[in-house]
């Protein structure tokens, strides 16, 4: 007899495979964490079963399995703050409505500053987050040794620490989870996933979205909803659409792994460096983006360089530690760092989830969650409503970052 | 992996002694009346097609000359005609 309880060691497909339609009442293209996220939540909270979320490569191929897991609220500016907010707080509730394990851990954020500006940024920043009831905090650089002893906080490195921006609620979460989660849910509510199906175009008809070219044949549609990541730039162009997006490559590499050392996640916008330890015990960190558009996931030894140097210089433990892994994905950069989420625009029945740069992972889920409700009743959901692209043709940027942005192209 | 543009001065260089100057885009519109929205579709409304596109470029880590090239997004490498 088995020791294990009937169906313990039974294991099936998450998702189920369902033969592709000649038409659906919603087309997604993207099966990553905001296309599955949508797709879960039109079946579930509103309803709309007919749902086909369209998946050029396998699920999570794209940014959702490539981006350094790292979840956090501690934003800028109001708009952004409040969905973000909503976000952090989305990840246990998931955990336990889709039965399955994201591995939520809100280790906490530590955030550093090596300048005044950056120290005063940290405060309008922590003022916001406070306002909206976010934890996040100002330290001083003996209290960011006291989170995370192996800083070095004397002035020798190159850009002496002057203060952390500490946000306790934030962490990671294991994205690949997120991905086979929102999978499995999705399916159990009736949504029809197709890996491998790309989309070459999209059929309009007098001002409408009628439907998707594949690389299996036509499928109708009555709403399309662009949810592609770094390659939404790409599918809006087939529809001449023209956005003030840049899709950006950005690499992110493992080191070896070491006994645990590092309890929270660490990053510094000076040394363009963010880095987490992960269960296995190896560092996981991110860089900072080449600045041609490109849609390829080129790595480059530059950034292991760089990468060693800015970690070695803040944190000297580090130094003659290995790197064993390296890959890159893509991010969508807006001028004002914040995502264009939009509707019936362009066409009447396009929904476009674009721009989200390197912060899609952590907003996946909320906004999913959002775009469903804005695709079932064809309103924007009001959260959503500060996102809508128009705000650069009426030269309002969201003012995310502290300083005009220097990514994508110099000029 | 890396790759290398030709600057018309110094020959084929590593991308990383150039900075991105963002694709061609035209003339700057007239300043007399234009409003935002016009100014703001000059400057930043981009289609990054997936194929070939004229670009500029500047050779800051070399020589210092701005030159226009033909790179494609989809390979991330220059194309010679």
């Amino acid at each position: 007899m088995s020791v294990f309880r009937p169906g313990f060691l039974e294991l099936g497909r998450l998702w189920e495979t369902k033969p592709l339609e000649r038409n659906y009442e919603v087309v997604i293209v993207g099966g990553g964490i905001h296309g599955l996220a949508t797709a879960y939540y039109l079946a579930k909270e509103h309803g709309i079963r007919d749902v086909a979320v369209l998946e050029r490569e396998y699920i999570g191929f794209g940014g959702s399995g490539r981006n350094t897991a790292i979840v956090r609220a501690n934003q800028r500016t109001q708009e952004n703050v409040r969905l973000y907010d909503e976000g952090l707080k989305l990840w246990p509730v998931l955990t336990d409505e889709l039965d399955f394990n994201l591995m939520f851990y809100n280790c906490g954020n530590l955030n550093l500053a090596h300048s005044e500006a950056a120290v005063s940024s940290f405060r309008l920043a922590i003022n916001t987050a406070n306002f909206y009831g976010v934890r996040s905090e100002l330290l001083d650089p003996q209290q960011c040794k006291e989170v995370v002893p192996a800083l070095d906080i004397s002035d020798r490195p190159k850009h002496p620490i002057q203060a952390g921006m500490y946000h306790p609620p934030g962490g990671v979460v294991r994205h690949d989870a997120v991905v086979w989660g929102l999978a499995k849910g999705a399916s159990a509510h009736g949504v029809a996933i197709h890996q491998g199906v790309g989309v070459e175009g999209i059929d309009v008809d007098g001002g409408r979205i009628t439907g998707v070219r594949t690389s299996e044949g036509r499928i109708g549609c009555d709403k399309l909803g662009i949810m592609a990541g770094g390659y939404g730039t790409a599918v809006c162009a087939m529809l001449d659409i023209e956005l003030p997006v840049n899709p950006l490559t950005i690499q992110a590499m493992v080191t070896q792994p070491l006994k645990p050392f590092l309890h929270h996640v660490v990053s510094s916008g000076a040394y363009h460096v963010y880095a987490n330890q992960t269960l296995k015990g190896e560092i996981a960190t991110g860089a900072h983006m080449d600045p041609q558009v490109n849609y390829t996931t080129d790595v480059t030894a530059y950034y292991f360089k760089h990468q060693a140097e800015a970690l070695t210089d803040f944190m000297p433990c580090l130094k003659d530690v290995r790197f064993l892994r390296i890959w890159a994905g893509l991010a969508d950069m807006t001028p004002d760092m914040a995502p264009i989420l939009d509707g019936n625009f362009a066409y009447d029945g396009l929904y476009l989830d674009v721009g989200w740069g390197y912060f899609g992972f952590k907003s996946g889920p909320i906004t999913g969650k959002y775009m469903a409700d804005f695709i079932a009743r064809e309103e924007a959901p009001e959260i959503l409503r500060p996102f809508a692209l128009r705000r650069f043709l009426e030269n309002r940027y969201m003012g995310e970052t502290a300083t005009a942005m220097k990514y994508g192209q110099w000029d | 992996m890396t790759f290398r543009l030709t600057c018309p001065v110094c020959g084929p260089r590593d991308v990383y002694e150039f900075r991105y100057g963002g694709p061609e885009r035209g003339p700057r519109p007239d300043q007399e009346d234009l409003d935002p929205e016009a100014h703001f579709r000059w400057a930043q409304f981009r289609m990054t097609r997936p194929e070939a596109q004229e670009e500029w470029w500047y050779h800051a880590g070399g020589c210092g000359v701005w030159f226009s090239t033909v790179r494609n997004p989809a390979t991330n490498r220059e194309e010679t005609s």
